[in-house]
């Protein structure tokens, strides 16, 4: 039997029983949070959604905080986070990231240059509480893009009582020499709860275990062994408020992330050893480089009736980044622009979002939810060079959720979603490419292909998306969860009219107007067994697409100087399958054990290989001993080779890292230091990320790191 | 408690199906490389501008199933590696840029030695980049950077 119809099958076995959609926990996360204790809220999540959701608290980022959130939430199994040297990084769930991801805070998804690969996610790490993973398809409650999972970035409840408080944490990191700080301020008084967080990071290049990379077969030397023009900084500003008067209740917060970050020279374009000589400066930005910065302003108003409750998120982002890199040409007839010569690209994203929803609770055995969400985006360009066009997305959904508690234990729930997407993208005239081809001696047919960078491109899309589930309690000790469901995502626009040589990955990427909506069956289990000194929880999932879209090598060699071939986004049949398994007991009254175990697996149909940057297989073993206020931990981390490689990918070896932490709380003067210790690879290996941009230049991850963060809160109750 | 242990063996069954399709050897198709071996030019080589024989041109190319198609691509390096019209060179010269791709369909291994790059008498001269790209039938795709020179003055001697 062909493979690609056993996990379509095993769907329909799972959709006979009745079901139940993914439902967002918001409304019962508000209303419990009060009387829940922070450990059970994932407990409640999970009971309140029929696919795994996970749950990185206060603690758990702390104690894994890197100053990147998605390298802290690689933690949690089925998660992964796409490294770009140590300045970028972008989360991916169970194999899929990119524009497959949607990462959502206080509601309003977050809408940056998600699709390249060099673009991480502008989020003020210092600043998140609370982070709830939602693996597997999310389309049904947040649309589109999250056809793989959603990150939820949520506040933590405000404090109970009156009070002024306030948090000092630092951060220092060996590796490169990073130096961070936030300060937050907050204030809350009885109806009020205001919060205002700055925080700035320096870094300065990074040090790998290794003197020189082989990029395209030439020898490049790293001297003292740190990776020339990786230093960068970041600075972020934040203000949230949220205001609850008995019926009502309404937040406000606005935020700006600022990051500026450099290229490793020898990383963009043919390499050349001359650019790679130490400047004697560890800290410095020089070009190439990029800077971004992301405004984003949301709101929410709530008001709950009786039996009804209704709310509002309204958001505003702009996402303005800029690629600087020298001026250069392949085209004799074009010169540098007069002002900003050296601004290679620009693109500012600005996003306007909506979301109603209105949810009936406390109506005996149902729950029905019903919603609509907005979103408009607008993408204007600027700079020397070309790579995506300047578009215009809308985009709207409606959706009906229900939940029907057939008996205390078992609720099943279902959901259906149709949204409606118009994609119109500017053209896009390259007279220097028409006058260089033509001076090349091509013909006119060849030319007129190419002078357009982009083609006008107006479509329309409209797509259903479903999902069924189940939440068995059979008792306090097992929980058991089954969702499956259909997903969907509109084409991306550089996926539909891109055409050009992308510097970073240095290929000529173009893109397929005719593409159709990405559309998918997904199931997925999950399984929990949970007392009092045991944990263990199990959860299996797999996927069919009919027409997954991915970059594709076609064999035709590309005009544009530089380029190989053309690589162009095409549609191929693909399967998921994966499972993440955990397990965790404690023992001796101190000491506990950790387990948590991924794998994924895809399978490109149509050509017999596997898509690019699938995840590695991986586990991590952690030894804990906790005793009063101070809590230490070793890390074994086990990373399996990955030989399942699409085209012009390379094979990344396995590796097995060591790491260890010590975590205590010291009482001075009546404020409760909290103070994070941890050493990562600690044997300084020299190993590879097969989902890192760097991975094929051959550049190894970062080496042995040495990190400590103090956090200080202090609060001063009021009367 | 038989619904239980149902719904175990349900979870078991999920599981093993999903660990049995993944362990499955599907992924027959081709992923391997082409390997290039560009014996001439080597790197740093000076070629001379307005040789009439051409550059001698000697390539190795194999592939495991089948090669597809070479380019070669060259083009100025002068200011290092950024590609600069503000460094433009003077106006009785132009600079050089080759690009072509020749069709290799159907061979394993493939031995090619020529001499169809020609550098024309007006180019101008200085440091150059050739990239050398190979394709095999399934678009695995391997490339390859020399630094070459462009000289008017060093006579090159080559034995063919």
């Amino acid at each position: 039997m062909h493979i690609g119809y056993i996990p379509v099958m095993l769907m329909f076995v799972f959709i006979l029983p009745p079901s139940q959609a993914q439902e967002s926990d918001s409304l019962k996360a508000i209303t419990l949070k009060e009387v829940v204790v922070q450990s059970s809220y994932k407990k409640i999540s999970n009971l309140n959604s029929s696919q795994p959701v996970d749950v990185a608290d206060k603690t758990f980022l702390s104690e894994h905080f890197t100053g990147k959130l998605t390298q802290a939430l690689e933690h949690i199994p089925g998660f992964n986070s796409m490294e770009i040297g140590s300045g970028f990084s972008k989360p991916m769930i169970r194999g899929m990231g990119f524009n497959r991801i949607s990462v959502t805070e206080n509601g309003i998804k977050q809408e940056g240059q998600q699709w390249g690969a060099d673009h991480g996610l502008e989020i003020d790490a210092f600043g998140v509480e609370r982070v709830s993973i939602r693996k597997g398809p999310a389309s049904l409650l947040y649309g589109s893009d999250a056809i793989g999972g959603a990150v939820e970035i949520t506040q933590a409840p405000p404090p109970l009582e009156n009070q002024f408080f306030g948090e000092v944490a630092l951060l220092g990191k060996s590796v490169n020499e990073t130096l961070g700080g936030s300060l937050m301020l907050g204030l809350k008084k009885n109806t009020w709860y205001t919060k205002l967080r700055f925080s700035e990071q320096y870094f300065g290049d990074y040090h790998i275990p290794a003197d020189t990379v082989v990029y395209l077969t030439q020898h490049l030397p790293i001297e003292g062994e740190r990776l020339k023009n990786t230093a960068g900084f970041e600075r972020d500003l934040s203000w949230y408020s949220d205001y609850r008067n008995r019926r009502y209740y309404t937040n406000f917060a606005v935020s700006n992330a600022y990051q500026k970050v450099g290229f490793f020279a020898g990383a963009h374009g043919i390499p050349d050893a001359s650019q790679l000589t130490d400047d004697g400066d560890s800290h410095n930005i020089e070009l190439p480089y990029s800077t971004v910065n992301h405004l984003k302003i949301t709101s929410r108003q709530q008001y709950a009736w009786d039996k009804i409750i209704g709310y509002c998120d309204m958001g505003f982002q702009n996402n303005h980044r800029e690629e600087w890199s020298r001026f250069h040409t392949h085209y004799g007839t074009q010169l540098p622009p007069e002002n900003d010569a050296d601004k290679e690209l620009e693109f500012s994203l600005k996003t306007f979002s909506f979301s109603a929803k209105i949810k009936t609770y406390g109506n005996g055995h149902w729950e029905h939810t019903v919603g609509y969400d907005l979103q408009y985006q607008q993408n204007s360009i600027a700079g020397y060079s070309f790579l995506l066009p300047e578009y215009g997305r809308f985009t709207s959904g409606f959706l009906w959720l229900s939940v029907y508690h057939l008996h205390p234990k078992v609720s099943v729930s279902g959901g259906i979603r149709y949204d409606y997407g118009r994609l119109n993208i500017s053209a896009y005239r390259d007279a220097y490419l028409e006058n260089y081809l033509r001076e090349q001696g091509y013909d006119n047919g060849l030319i007129a292909s190419y002078k357009w960078r982009s083609y006008p491109v107006n479509r329309n899309f409209g797509d259903i998306s479903g999902s069924f589930g189940i939440v068995w309690k059979l008792d306090n000790l097992h929980l058991i969860k089954f969702n499956a469901g259909r997903s969907f995502r509109l084409p991306c626009a550089n996926e539909l009219a891109s055409n050009g040589v992308h510097h970073g990955t240095f290929r000529h990427e173009q893109g397929d107007t005719s593409l159709s909506s990405e559309h998918g069956w997904q199931f997925d289990a999950f399984y929990t067994y949970e007392r009092e000194k045991l944990y263990f929880a199990f959860t299996p999932f797999g996927s069919w697409f009919g027409n997954y879209v991915y970059l594709k090598p076609t064999g035709e060699w590309s005009a544009l100087p530089h380029a190989g071939q053309i690589y162009r986004y095409t549609e191929a049949e693909a399967v998921f399958a994966g499972a993440e398994v955990e397990c965790g007991f404690d023992f001796l009254h101190s000491f506990s054990f950790h387990f948590a175990g991924e794998y994924v697996y895809n399978h490109n149909l149509s050509e017999h290989i596997s898509f690019p940057f699938s995840p590695p297989a991986s586990m991590r073993n952690t030894l804990t001993w906790k005793h009063k206020r101070i809590h230490i931990w070793e890390e074994l981390q086990s990373i399996a080779p990955q030989k399942r490689i699409s085209k012009n990918e390379e094979a990344t070896p396995g590796a097995t890292l060591w790491n260890m932490g010590v975590a205590m709380n010291i009482l001075l003067c009546k404020t409760e230091l909290e103070i994070t210790l941890s050493m990562q690879n600690m044997l300084n290996t020299k190993y590879y990320n097969h989902l890192s941009f760097y991975r094929k230049m051959e550049i190894p991850e970062a080496g042995h790191n040495a990190q400590i963060l103090i956090k200080i809160p202090f609060k001063n109750k009021l009367k | 408690m038989k619904a239980k242990i149902n719904f175990y063996f349900v979870c078991l069954t999920v599981m093993s199906f999903v660990i049995f399709s993944s362990c499955s050897k599907y992924d027959d198709g081709d992923t391997t490389k082409p390997v290039i071996n560009l014996i001439e030019p080597a790197e740093g080589e000076i070629l001379k501008i307005g040789d009439d024989s051409g550059v001698h041109f000697d390539l190795e190319l194999s592939d495991n199933v089948m090669l597809k198609s070479y380019k070669v691509d060259i083009h100025p390096n002068f200011d290092g590696h950024a590609h600069s019209t503000m460094l433009k060179s003077s106006l009785e010269t132009v600079d050089f840029i080759f690009n072509k791709s020749w069709d290799i369909y159907g061979n394993k291994n493939a031995d090619i030695h020529h001499h169809e790059i020609k550098i024309v008498a007006n180019s101008t001269p200085g440091n150059y980049h050739l990239i050398l790209y190979c394709t095999d039938a399934a678009g695995n795709e391997s490339h390859l950077a020399r630094n070459i020179v462009l000289s008017t003055e060093i006579a090159e001697n080559h034995e063919h």
